[in-house]
């Protein structure tokens, strides 16, 4: 059984003045409802181009409404550069340069992927990890 | 102008080669170089009914921009977890839509577009009718 542990540290000493914040959670990545981690992962890197449209980092070809979490790095130093985040057809936020999202993803349906759009202009190279409970690869064409 | 940093860190032992994440960004306005500066402060709620709850409403961020978004489930049972969804009926499969579930000890922190509509609540509906904690906090610009 694998062991995939996610820490996140969230600090500032000046956003609440006279209360330092300070946030620490960490969490063991395990298969649905279970104590047994997580074995499967797909994680990359990839250059997104300036688009009109969205492209899909992800299908939701796995079983539907599982534990499965995603993490995506925006790489560019260009603060004029972001992606636009997604799941099918609603626009979760905008990750600027340099800045990184992990979240849960259940593949509730096969409509749920996960989709992302390089804006506003050349190209955005990201980096993602993809953790899941099912791992289907895509059919044969 | 503030300095927030969020650091996150993932280790995994998944492949034969040790995975290992680690990448710090500091939250910024939207295409600038400046820091957010605005913050709903570290909320902590209790629920004990699976009832779809709105916990942000979209007016609570500054719409297309930079804001983010914090969530911990505290609990520590594996079983019990929270549908997280952007619109206002959070379940296992919905089109606008369930991102995904966050089981005992799971964090996730994500940018949040804070839409001008109903579609980019943020709404989550607990598992169990057992008492459950949720832990949230939005960085706005």
């Amino acid at each position: 059984m694998a062991t995939t542990t996610a820490t996140v540290n969230i600090s500032s000493t000046d956003l609440q003045p006279g209360n330092a914040l300070g946030i620490s959670a960490s969490t063991t990545l395990y298969q649905t409802g279970t104590t047994t981690g997580l074995d499967l992962v797909d994680y990359g890197v990839g250059k997104l181009t300036e688009a009109s449209a969205g492209d899909a980092l992800a299908e939701a070809l796995g079983t539907a409404d599982t534990s499965n979490y995603v993490y995506i790095c925006n790489t560019s130093t260009d603060k004029d550069q972001y992606m636009v985040i997604g799941i099918h057809d609603t626009v979760i936020g905008n990750l600027g340069s340099e800045e990184w999202l992990f979240m849960p993803w259940n593949m509730g349906d096969a409509d749920a992927e996960i989709n992302i759009e390089a804006e506003a202009s050349g190209s955005i190279t990201y980096e993602y990890a993809i953790f899941k409970s099912t791992y289907t690869l895509p059919a044969k064409t | 102008m503030a300095t927030t940093n969020a650091t996150i860190t993932i280790n995994s032992d998944i492949t034969s080669s040790p995975l290992s994440i680690s990448k710090t960004m500091v939250l910024k306005k939207f295409q600038s170089t400046d820091g957010i500066e605005e913050t709903t402060g570290l909320r902590t709620k209790k629920f004990n009914a699976t009832t779809a709850v709105e916990i942000i409403a979209n007016t609570e961020g500054t719409a297309d921009k930079a804001s983010k978004v914090y969530i911990r489930n505290t609990g520590s049972d594996s079983a019990e977890f929270f549908y997280v969804a952007l619109n206002d009926n959070a379940a296992a499969s919905d089109s606008t839509e369930t991102i995904g579930k966050l089981y005992a000890g799971d964090w996730m922190f994500i940018p949040w577009k804070a839409t001008a509509a109903t579609t980019h609540d943020i709404v989550v509906a607990p598992s169990t009718t057992d008492e459950m904690t949720l832990e949230y906090m939005v960085f706005q610009e």
